[in-house]
């Protein structure tokens, strides 16, 4: 049963926003038609003038060719369109208005494989490209409601899996380039903004609007020149500039709802659902254990009657927020007619979440200034800043959490009292959980980040001897982070009615990072030969620092400042790393056909042991553009085709700060009744920790066809993670239970394809891209005497990584079905403890015995897709342009932790809708899928009834717009539509089936998260 | 114009300029600001000294869980039944039931911290002939660590049978896994050793700046109670005849000893200290964790507590005390109707005194109590010599204080049950009674009486059940119980470590 989630009704909003739609489109038809001779200039992107261009009136033979000037007069009606192409050019089509003059400037022919491709330190034609990278086309999907740069990567990146763990609103999403690396380390990419390695976050700052081109940089030629970070791939974030020759003020405007839809909301029992439930269970129980079918007035009176419970409270619906605005404002104003070039923009992000009381904020100013001083030296600047407010974005994850006690309260409790005020304390009576009230737990609970963040980066490049270049670089990132949590006394802890002692954290955090990067560049053309050669010099060094104080004992709830805490601790942290390298890069071509890469960087981080602080990083490729042969050029329709192959190693220092070193703990004492300060030790030192390699081969083809009209890109990688910086368990007996190492062998390898095509039918023009990977992981060796690393515990699930099978597979019991009397337990395996209705556990090892451990676990789920895929397409037609945005993985599990508590049989919480078809007896056992409500045990542990099959399609955005006809206004302006999260197709029982509530290692939990909504959006861009 | 292309040309200079890192080894040495290295440390009184608290203060958290192990276990206590909350069974419960199995958290986490703070006093220990210190102060600071040491191989073997000797601190981790289990009596040997050496080295007293820390008088006690274990009578009583002329005296009143006013008291040999009152972590708690679940104010003095209700007193323990006891109102309250079963809940009183903050209690926790010692030597000169006129002397010096009257005229056999029974209700709730029972009683004879008990509890349970029914695997000892199951990670991680039998 495939379940499509259209369900929830359209709002009023949405309602409204298609009428304004309508309304507007009716007033541009009315437009009277009319003969008239058109005339005007078509350009090219720098305003020099195409000679040449074919002017064609859609639909008739009616055509002409401009002239050496770029002039060119036609016959037209009004709403005609004409048709404006140049081999080399992008075909444009404008509709005919009243104005007689049109002006057409033709852009370059985008994804074809002439475009430039910007790689790390540098950029290269795409035909001379030998690597595996990815460019996104931001200008495809800008529409997308995104708060975060990581969300326009969804569906775009072939090998790369973008989940949105949470819908929390602003977090960015997870990134995984080709494949989990690591066991120890963090397998996250890192991310240059304009040339600054900024990290393996990109963080809550950037605005999306700002982005111009993201590049994913994925095989080791393309990464070796980031050494030491760039074994996880690398994503290079360019940010728009102005374009030359010039002047543009443009406006998007964007304002949406949010909702969840009904059918992702996890189905809870009503109130009398839930009394009937507390019933059953006490009847089943005294039958079971005491051969008595209680009398009525046996019964507890807290659900003796179901049919009469006063209230039936749905807590999720009541946290949600229905209708929740999206905002989002961009001023953007563009000068590129001087020597000076300069872009400014402002904008402002306002979301409000899905959850009552949660919203982010971000006000974002960027300056990007560039210019010549003289015909040999250049300089630039760019400056952005961005201020952002959140609340209730983190910590809403997991069971005890603002989702998960809302499926867990008990629904006979009224969200308000007689008076209006908050029912404080929700259950805590009769064998009943106590929680506090989800809905005054997110309306009185501060959860509030502070994020100011600047970053600079100034150029001066010095042009000399013609074929030199010398660019120096300096960046700056400064970012503050202030986080304040303020609990107060009204508000119930577990099993504890308030009043509760108020608490509050504080928690300021620094981060200044300086980074300074010498380029010397030498470029020349020996007849046939190309060569390029870079040398570079970059030195980085980041220190963080931070201020953290709890307050409690506070005098009321009015006043929630340390001042006026009774208690207060207080402390200071400070931290940092550094990190030097060398590197060059040599490509060299011989008649644009046969093309060589070479880079190598040696680079030394303060991360790592005295002993082993250097690695060093080489890559090499070749390709070979057989289209340029002469034997190929009888195939007409192959445009281009090339082969490439590269190899390469990088390195991973994602292991913390220090972890070398061995510190000292306070562990204090009384002595003569006076406090004493005292150390232990907190670790064992390892100063032969060293650089986790990885070295990784890829293959790949680059064809294009039909005028590039058809485009295919496929490659094939694998890449092997040596000395895996890990921590491994050690013997308890050791005085530590686990230490850091350079062990292990991990391997990734897959395919990943991408094609695109695009078509003109008169004036329909259509394009589509799709990706499509594959990655296989391996655990090929963990060192030493570890055989497998388990992470977990009974009553979660184990990820567990062994050698020959991929990382951090699911482990647990498996569920053989459910036990129907006594006589079946009595002749399976023993299971000490099970009654009937206890789930029949696999017993793994056949000793007879299910012991109550890790003994008789086995793998009962795969967290790794079999393969992820991602399509785009749209198109345009006369004024209307379609996008739609498809993404999907397939093959893959996950571990419902949260139904552990969501089907927690004791009758402590509230629990699925579903388990009322639980297994009562022998002759009433429901499905014969949830157990009975008589025992806990084999019930909660980690075991297979809780693995789903999460494989999904999401339609993550639809867009259609409508572009005002050029000529008759002063600006041109565009108006679209868009849905976010639209449909989700997919058997997955929970809300998303994207949530990763650990991540790296620990991949698949999910533990309840933040839900994700879907969003419609109607927006506007206005350009003069 | 041309003035503000000289401001864009100034800005990125400046910039280069401040941003330009200079390249020189040291930019890549970097140590963390906001802690102290090992490796420079151990270097002079002070830096010994602190190691030495650091160790010192691993007690605390060590002590504060003890009584799961100690006393839920055994038939002194029980737990305060909370039907609403099933899922504690995994863990703490299943010292009550006798479930423990070899994923026990609280096993596992004992397990890691004994070894993490043997490791820290092997540490100490190997750094201290280089330590730039007098040697008469090194052999007070080595006699305090070997004392330590011994006290934590005594209680492990005593857990888990045997176990893993270290007495070197490891150079690299790998080494870990060259250890094999080994057998108790070898365990013993290194403990009496250990003692032996810290009771010739350690002080009889400290100045009152150093007061709580182990003494001569703790080294021979514990000594004693290790040949008591092993049955080696003889040494017993000539060990802890020493302590006698040690000038350690029982204090008039049984419930004074417990009250934080007399910590460190002439009884004291040796107490785990604790200070309340302040924020310091370094407070006690074990009211919050044994006072009735729903008990709120009336034995924490706080409304917002929500006690853990773990170690209540059973019906088979308050029945223990003799008519007149005064240790019975000092050890146990009975003062807590529960509001929802309109039945009684004991709780342990021992350790229930006003702090001024809450959570953040002033008990200290009682190791060896001199009646201990008195109980002991009348236990040892028993069995090696009946019921002696000394012998007398020492039990009946514990009764009296006690309220009760001596006794006279006992055989050896009964003798022996008396003492037995004066033990359990003089340390009461001290963590004495699961050792004791071991020591005394076959793996048999335990298994029977601890079942007998269990039977015991649940026709008639301490605490209501409130209709939730026992499982059948409830209080159901076996012989192989008596040793506690290796963390099942342990085996994990080291697939030679053996686990006992049964697990």
């Amino acid at each position: 049963m495939k379940r499509i989630f259209i369900n929830s009704a359209p709002s009023l909003g949405y309602r409204v926003i298609i009428l304004i739609l309508l309304s507007i489109f009716s007033w541009a038809g009315a437009i009277a038609q009319q003969q008239l001779t058109l005339h005007g200039t078509v350009t090219d992107q720098k305003n020099n003038p195409l000679l040449g261009v074919t002017v064609q009136v859609s639909g008739s033979q009616n055509g002409t060719i401009t002239d050496a000037s770029g002039g060119y007069q036609i016959r037209a009606a009004t709403g005609d369109s004409l048709i404006f192409h140049s081999v080399g050019y992008a075909t444009q089509i404008v509709r005919v208005g009243s104005s007689p003059v049109i002006n057409v400037r033709l852009h370059a022919a985008s994804r074809g494989l002439n475009e430039v491709v910007i790689l790390g330190y540098g950029t290269q034609q795409k035909k001379d490209v030998t690597a595996a990278v990815t460019t996104v086309d931001v200008s495809k999907i800008k529409d997308i409601s995104s708060a975060n740069p990581t969300k326009l990567l969804i569906g775009q990146v072939p090998g790369a899996v973008i989940s949105q763990t949470t819908g929390s609103p602003g977090r960015e999403f997870n990134v995984i380039i080709r494949g989990l690396g690591s066991l120890g380390a963090s397998s996250n990419p890192l991310y240059v903004v304009d040339g600054f390695p900024v990290g393996t976050s990109i963080g809550q700052n950037l605005n999306p609007d700002d982005i111009a081109t993201i590049t994913v940089l994925k095989d080791a030629v393309s990464t070796a020149i980031y050494g030491a970070r760039g074994a996880n791939g690398v994503i290079l974030i360019t940010t728009k500039k102005a374009e030359a020759g010039k002047t543009t003020l443009s406006v998007n405007a964007k304002y949406g709802i949010q909702n969840l839809p009904v059918s992702l909301r996890t189905k809870m029992m009503t109130g009398p659902e839930f009394a009937e439930f507390k019933k059953e269970s006490f009847i089943d129980k005294s039958e079971f254990y005491h051969n008595v079918t209680p009398g009525i007035n046996d019964i507890p009176i807290d659900y003796r009657y179901p049919d009469s419970t006063k209230y039936s409270t749905n807590w999720l619906n009541e946290i949600l927020h229905n209708n929740a605005p999206y905002q989002n404002y961009n001023i953007t104003f563009s000068s590129g007619k001087t020597d000076m070039h300069s872009l400014v923009s402002v904008g402002l992000i306002n979301q409000d979440g899905s959850l009552i009381a949660s919203n982010y904020r971000n006000y974002s100013v960027r300056a990007n200034v560039e210019g010549k001083v003289n015909n040999f030296i250049n300089v630039g600047l760019d400056l952005s800043g961005s201020y952002a407010e959140l609340n209730w974005i983190n910590g809403t994850e997991g069971r005890s959490d603002a989702v998960g006690i809302a499926l867990l309260a008990d629904p006979r409790a009224p969200v308000y009292n007689k008076d209006g005020s908050f029912n404080e304390y929700i259950g805590g009576h009769d064998g009943i959980f106590g929680w506090p009230n989800p809905v005054q737990n997110l309306l009185q609970v501060t959860k509030r980040t502070y994020l100011g963040d600047g970053l600079a980066t100034g150029f001066i490049e010095v042009s000399f001897l013609r074929h030199f270049k010398f660019r120096s670089t300096a960046n700056v990132h400064l970012n503050y982070n202030t986080y304040k949590q303020w609990v107060p006394s009204t508000i119930a802890h577990t099993n504890a009615p308030p009043p509760q002692v108020a608490t509050e954290n504080d928690n300021l955090n620094k981060t200044l990072d300086l980074d300074a990067t010498q380029l010397l560049t030498y470029s020349n053309d020996f007849g046939a030969h190309h060569l390029d050669v870079l040398l570079g010099y970059d030195a980085q060094e980041e220190n963080v620092s931070g201020l953290y104080a709890n307050g409690s004992e506070y005098p009321n709830d009015l006043t929630p400042f340390l001042s006026s805490a009774a208690v207060v601790t207080a402390g200071s942290s400070a931290g940092g790393w550094s990190d030097i390298a060398y590197f060059t890069r040599v490509n060299y071509s011989f008649k644009d056909r046969y093309l060589f890469s070479g880079t190598f960087r040696r680079e030394g981080s303060s991360r790592f042991g005295s002993n082993n602080r250097y690695g060093d990083f080489p890559a090499v490729s070749a390709g070979w553009r057989m289209s340029e042969e002469k034997f190929m050029s009888k195939i007409n329709w192959l445009s281009e085709l090339k082969l490439r192959a590269s190899w390469g190693e990088t390195g991973n220092n994602n292991i913390g700060n220090y972890s070398s070193l061995a510190f000292l703990n306070p562990s204090n004492y009384v002595l003569g009744g006076n406090f004493i300060n005292g150390f232990v030790v907190g670790s064992f030192p390892n100063s032969k920790l060293g650089w986790e390699k990885s070295n990784q081969i890829d293959g790949g083809i680059d064809l294009g066809a039909f005028g590039n009209k058809l485009t295919f890109t496929a490659d094939y990688y694998k890449r092997i993670t040596t000395s895996m910086l890990l921590s491994i368990s050690i013997p308890a007996i050791s005085g530590f239970t686990s230490s850091l190492g350079n062990v292990g062998k991990v391997q990734n390898q897959g395919f990943e394809f991408a094609l695109g095509y695009k078509t003109n039918i008169n004036e329909l023009e259509l394009w589509a891209n799709g990706t499509f990977s594959v990655n296989r992981n391996k655990v090929l060796a963990l060192n030493g005497p570890t055989k497998a690393i388990w992470n977990g515990s009974l009553y979660a699930d184990y990820n567990v990584s062994k050698v020959g099978r991929p990382i951090g597979m699911i482990y647990g019991f498996r569920t053989l079905g459910i036990f129907q009397n006594m006589d079946q337990i009595a002749k399976s395996p023993k299971q000490d403890g099970a009654i009937p209705g206890s789930f029949i556990y696999y017993d793994a090892n056949h000793d007879g015995v299910v012991e109550y451990d890790q003994t008789d676990m086995v793998e009962i789920g795969n967290p790794w897709p079999k393969f992820t895929w991602g399509a785009t397409f749209g198109g345009n037609y006369k004024n209307f342009d379609l996008t739609i945005l498809l993404s999907g993985r397939q093959g893959y599990d996950n571990f419902m932790q949260i139904q552990s508590s969501t089907v927690n049989q004791d009758g402590v919480f509230n629990v699925l809708e579903d388990d009322k078809y639980r297994w009562r007896s022998e002759q009433n056992p429901g499905k014969n899928y949830w157990p009975t409500t008589n025992y806990w045990k084999w019930e909660r542990e980690s075991n297979s009834r809780y693995v789903h099959d999460a494989s999904h399609m999401w339609v993550k955005d639809i867009t259609l717009g409508y572009s005002l006809p050029q000529g008759k206004l002063p600006f041109n302006l565009r108006i679209y539509l868009t849905g976010d999260n639209v449909f989700l197709f997919t058997h997955y029982p929970g809300s998303n089936p994207d949530v990763n509530n650990n991540g790296g290692i620990n991949p698949g939990l999910d533990d309840e998260a933040y839900p994700v909504p879907r969003t419609f959006a109607i927006g506007a861009n206005l350009t003069f | 114009m041309k003035n503000i292309r000289y401001l864009f040309i100034g800005i990125p200079i400046i910039i280069i300029l401040s941003a330009q890192v200079s390249c020189n080894k040291e930019f890549l040495n970097k140590t963390d600001p906001t802690r102290l290295g090992v490796n420079t440390f151990y270097q002079n009184q002070t830096e010994v000294d602190q190691a030495l608290v650091g160790i010192y203060g691993q007690l605390r958290a060590i002590i504060t869980n003890q009584w799961r192990f100690n006393e839920l276990t055994s038939d002194n206590t029980t737990i305060d039944f909370n039907p609403s909350d099933r899922g504690q069974a995994s863990d703490i419960e299943q010292f009550e039931y006798w479930q423990y199995t070899s994923s026990n958290p609280s096993i596992n986490t004992m397990y890691d911290q004994y070894y993490n703070t043997l490791y820290n006093i092997n540490l100490t220990l190997s750094k201290l002939p280089s330590a730039n210190i007098s040697d008469s102060a090194k052999n007070v600071v080595k006699g305090q660590l070997e004392f330590l040491r011994a006290y934590y191989y005594y209680n492990l073997t005593m857990y888990f049978g045997d176990v893993i000797l270290i007495t070197q601190p490891l150079n690299d981790p790998s080494q870990a896994w060259n250890f094999e289990r080994k057998p108790q009596d070898s365990i013993f040997v290194q403990v009496q050793s250990d003692l032996k050496d810290a009771a010739s080295s350690l002080p009889v007293r400290y100045n009152a700046a150093n007061v709580g820390r182990i003494t001569k008088g703790a080294a021979l006690s514990l000594l004693g109670k290790v040949y008591l274990t092993m049955k080696d009578y003889a040494d017993a009583v000539s060990t802890l005849r020493q302590v006698l002329n040690l000038g350690y005296a029982l204090l008039p009143s049984y419930a004074a000893v417990f009250d934080p006013a007399n910590k460190n008291s002439v009884e004291s040999v040796f107490e785990v200290q604790f200070q309340g009152g302040n924020t310091l972590g370094i407070a006690s708690n074990f009211i919050y964790t044994f006072a009735p679940r729903l008990s709120g104010a009336l034995a924490t003095g706080f409304p917002q507590a929500t006690p853990g209700g773990w170690n209540i007193p059973t019906k088979n323990m308050i029945a223990a005390y003799e008519h007149g006891d005064l240790r019975k109102a000092a050890s146990i309250g009975l003062d807590f109707v529960s509001p929802v079963t309109g039945e009684v809940v004991p709780y342990i009183k021992k350790y229930d005194h006003p702090s001024s903050i809450f959570g953040q209690s002033n008990d200290d926790w009682p190791v060896i109590r001199y009646s201990d010692v008195l109980l002991m030597l009348s236990e040892a000169i028993n069995e090696l010599n009946g019921p002696t006129d000394e012998a007398y002397t020492y039990l009946n010096q514990v009764r009296n204080r006690a309220g009760l009257n001596s006794l006279s005229g006992l055989n050896q056999s009964s003798f022996r049950d008396t003492v037995y029974h004066e033990r359990r209700v003089e340390l009461a709730f001290e963590n004495d009674r699961w050792f004791f029972l071991k020591r005394t009683m076959s793996p048999d004879q335990l298994t029977s009486f601890l079942n007998a008990y269990g039977a015991e509890e649940k026709s008639d349970p301490t605490t209501s059940r409130q209709g939730v029914a026992y499982a059948t695997s409830d209080y159901v000892f076996a012989p192989y119980k008596v040793v506690f199951p290796i963390p099942g990670n342990e085996i994990i991680t080291n697939s030679k470590l053996k686990q006992n039998t049964g697990y």
